[in-house]
């Protein structure tokens, strides 16, 4: 698994000491677009509207990445897959570790952000590994399904991954969900990204510790999507040479 | 070591629709119209330890899909098959390599996917520079190699995991004269030792020097098996 994350990573940021370069602007880039549109577009700034939307982005582009990754993990390694046998129920897991260690530069972003907006660390700060874990599930019970649709769809390739976005702009991502009032309010919280976001702003914004609600509805579509399509990928990857080599 | 193979009414199925588009079975299910293809059907094959055996047939006519039985990728839609022993497999002269990686790192992922751990593939890395022959392109990356280079690659990787049951297929039709001694030399090896070499192609001359025995395809059918000699002459008329 971790020799075919190391793999995508190498064709992703290149070699040589650039790539940590490029690693750690990456995150800058795709918040600074948002924080642009935002802040200057749209004029919804709110409480440090740069740290508000690193809460979201940062979290919604692990989920992202890792499907964007997830939809083309078996295509890619079709000549790999044709060649030989190997423990082919990792492949989503490794879409995901890819992801995750790119991630990892995201949190720089975070602290950045804390900075600028003079927002000061509280004790509920120790929530972020929980919430970071609970990302990398959730990411990981996405990429299983994104996997077995790339394969099986994958005319449908775009499509599922403006579907990832639309799920983006049906959570509080670009304006924070205290800011949503009557029953849209309720209803953003079917969104499994909606606890994710909330649950990052409630640690590193407000200082408090997460709801209930914005750990568990994240859990539970983790916990259903694994349910759901880890027997049934593991029932369908003895076809994949078929499916991915031709 | 002791590698065999016992493959009893084998069958590999392809599904499509009505589009012509690979199907798997559960995604069959949801359509009216399935076409079926059968790659094997009612394979009996027994390959005992010691024997090297020679793939022939037209194109098509299923050698490629047996070496991937034989190599667990893969797996069978009827009748069953029992493959002893450890894989080394060059099923194509890309041979899973990725065009991005160099030669090394490819080696290195190839290496833990045949189920090397990470250190085991690290210290097979300079035998692999050595017998692949690539010298200081083995740093490259693998887009910029011939088919040569990426078949004495994949070759060396598959050799570096000492392999009980080598498959090659249309390999030889990519190596060089000198590498080709190679390749028959490491093969000797394994049949002295108990393994089974079963190598696919059109280079009648290259697999009767390589093999005692040849099984011949058509239509996903077993339809002469004996001496490579015999068999090739059959073929070839």
């Amino acid at each position: 698994m971790l020799a075919l994350a190391r793999g995508d990573l190498l064709a992703r940021y290149g070699r040589g000491p650039l790539r940590t370069v490029k690693w750690l602007l990456d995150p800058f880039f795709v918040v600074g677009v948002y924080l642009l549109l935002i802040v200057f577009v749209v004029h919804r700034s709110g409480p440090a509207p740069g740290l508000s939307l690193a809460c979201a982005i940062v979290p919604f582009q692990l989920v992202m990445v890792t499907v964007i990754n997830a939809l083309q993990s078996v295509r890619t390694r079709g000549s790999i897959l044709a060649n030989m046998a190997f423990p082919r129920t990792l492949i989503p897991v490794a879409s995901c570790v890819t992801e995750s260690l790119g991630f990892a530069s995201s949190l720089v972003l975070v602290v950045v952000m804390m900075a600028i907006y003079g927002v000061t660390p509280t004790v509920h700060v120790l929530w972020t590994p929980i919430l970071v874990a609970l990302t990398v599930l959730l990411a990981v019970a996405m990429a299983y399904p994104a996997s077995l649709v790339g394969i099986w769809f994958p005319e449908l390739y775009t499509f599922w991954i403006s579907a990832i976005r639309t799920l983006f702009f049906l959570a509080p991502g670009l304006v924070a969900l205290a800011q949503v009032h009557g029953s849209a309010a309720t209803l953003l919280r079917i969104n499994p990204l909606s606890g994710l976001f909330e649950g990052f702003r409630s640690a590193l914004l407000y200082g408090q510790a997460p709801a209930a609600w914005q750990l568990l509805v994240p859990l539970a579509w983790a916990a259903g999507l694994l349910a759901l399509f880890v027997p049934l990928y593991h029932r369908e990857q003895p076809q994949f040479a078929k499916l991915a080599s031709l | 070591m002791q590698a065999s193979v016992r493959a009893q009414n084998l069958g590999i199925r392809f599904l499509f629709d009505a589009r012509r588009r690979l199907l798997s079975p559960t995604l069959a299910r949801l359509h009216r119209h399935v076409r079926t293809a059968w790659g094997l059907r009612g394979v009996d094959l027994t390959f005992e330890p010691g024997e090297a055996i020679a793939l022939i047939g037209p194109t098509g006519s299923g050698k490629t899909t047996l070496l991937r039985v034989l190599a667990r990728v893969l797996v069978p839609d009827e009748g069953t098959i029992d493959v002893r022993g450890r894989v080394g497999s060059l099923l194509a002269v890309q041979a899973g390599l990725l065009g991005y990686l160099t030669g090394r790192e490819n080696a290195l992922l190839l290496g833990v996917l045949y189920g090397l751990s990470r250190d085991q593939a690290r210290a097979a890395l300079p035998q692999i520079r050595e017998l692949s022959g690539l010298a200081d392109t083995f740093d490259l990356p693998v887009s910029s190699y011939s088919q040569g280079m990426m078949a004495r690659l994949g070759f060396s990787v598959a050799d570096s995991t000492d392999p009980e049951l080598l498959l090659l297929d249309e390999v030889h039709e990519a190596l060089d004269h000198d590498f080709r001694g190679v390749v028959a030399a490491r093969a000797q090896e394994i049949r002295e030792r108990g393994g089974v070499v079963v190598a696919a192609g059109h280079d009648h001359d290259a697999l009767a020097r390589l093999c005692d025995r040849a099984v011949r395809l058509e239509a996903g059918a077993v339809v002469a098996d004996g001496p490579v000699d015999e068999i090739v002459a059959a073929y070839v008329g």
